[in-house]
């Protein structure tokens, strides 16, 4: 999804020279956080509540507004949105189109977005996001780590204990994957039901320490619970850029479900 | 009792007090407190309004005190650093942060000099 389907086409605006309490009077009548401060068609800055709550209300705008102004693309999507907002600790980014402004977009209507792209039950990001991540590296050059993890027996947990007892597992597991990512700066994700993905640009060796600890037996829940891990190596793999997103997602659940078939032939013999 | 004879008026006193606006109205200097009714920028347009390219606006990083503006008469007599220390210094004892002080600020140079008599 793309920014222009989403932003605001109409500007909120009002110009340095009005008084601090006339915005505060703008921000309510048109039920908004922000204004974009414009002086003779120039985007100048941008006053928010905040500004108005800490500001003198006979101070004219020049004197309370904020001259960091924010930019992103019409054709940039909502992901690059929400990390830009995170990254830059920004609010309100105003929207180009052909180097014109063509709209305005808040934190707020990014966020509601995002979190259609969230699992409740684990509250990770669900497919969507991860295959952003995997195709903006792609585009970008970037190499990385593609880790499928598949959990093992997981259907046996919810035939043996029912299925909350399961959902409780998931989230557990999700939680416990979830700070290993951080730490390491990755990208994980729910991607279906027992299924996660990560995308990790940590050297090799501490990826190969991850994937050792997710496939090793862990105790959760009272129960102990396994992962196949399919390991696609970016900075190893020949003409790794010349794969597709989905060319190399399902290399690496192949490579998850032959070490599957491989432990069960394993414990048979 | 009240009758139709009783007289009612209203009347209101006028009284003017003319004096010359002073051009500009802040003297040499005006220091402007963080919480002031009117901010750096305000002032900094306003001086241009009225005294164009006149005076000059240094905002600083202090606790209470936002911005000086200094007519740049004074600034090119004195040097910039040493002539904000003594402002701060004299001005942050009695100036809060809701506050604009005006200040008149006159140098007047003291010379002796010995020379030999031919």
């Amino acid at each position: 999804m793309n920014i222009s389907e989403i932003m605001n086409p109409t500007i909120y605006s009002i110009s340095s020279d009005k008084s601090v309490s006339h915005a505060a009077k703008l921000m309510s009548e048109y039920q908004m956080d922000s204004l974009v401060v414009i002086d003779h068609g120039e985007v100048v800055g941008l006053v928010t509540s905040r500004d108005v709550l800490t500001a003198h209300p006979n101070r004219i705008v020049a004197d309370a507004m904020c001259n960091e102004v924010h930019y992103l693309l019409a054709d940039q999507n909502i992901w690059e949105a929400h990390h830009y907002f995170l990254n830059e600790n920004a609010r309100l980014a105003i929207i180009l189109e052909d180097q014109q402004v063509s709209g305005m977009i808040t934190k707020e209507i990014v966020d509601m977005q995002i979190a259609q792209y969230k699992d409740p039950l684990s509250g990770l990001y669900r497919a969507p996001y991860i295959q952003f991540i995997g195709e903006s590296y792609l585009q970008k050059k970037i190499p990385f780590h593609l880790l499928f993890i598949d959990l093992n027996n997981f259907g046996r947990i919810n035939k043996q204990y029912g299925h909350p007892f399961g959902d409780d597992v998931i989230r557990t597991y999700s939680a416990v994957l979830s700070s290993v990512a951080e730490d390491q700066g990755g990208h994980l994700c729910r991607y279906a039901g027992d299924e996660f993905v990560l995308i990790s640009t940590a050297p090799d060796a501490l990826v190969e320490q991850y994937i050792e600890l997710i496939s090793r037996p862990t105790d959760v829940l009272d129960i102990t619970v396994s992962a196949a891990v399919g390991h696609v190596n970016g900075y190893s793999e020949p003409d790794f850029f010349s794969h597709s997103w989905r060319e190399l997602i399902a290399q690496a659940s192949l490579a998850s479900s032959a070490i599957k078939a491989q432990r069960m032939e394993s414990s048979f013999s | 009792m009240f009758g139709d004879s009783s007289v009612y008026s209203r009347k209101a006193t006028l009284s003017l007090k003319i004096s010359e606006f002073e051009v500009p109205p802040m003297q040499d200097l005006l220091i402007i407190g963080r919480k002031a009714p009117i901010g750096p920028e305000a002032v900094r347009r306003m001086a241009e309004a009225l005294s164009p390219e006149q005076f000059t606006l240094l905002k600083i990083d202090h606790p209470k005190i936002e911005a000086v503006l200094l007519r740049n008469s004074i600034l090119q007599m004195m040097d910039e650093k040493l002539l904000m220390k003594i402002i701060l210094e004299e001005s942050e004892r009695m100036i809060s942060e809701s506050m604009v002080l005006r200040s008149e600020l006159k140098i007047a140079l003291s010379v002796q000099r010995e020379v030999d008599l031919l």
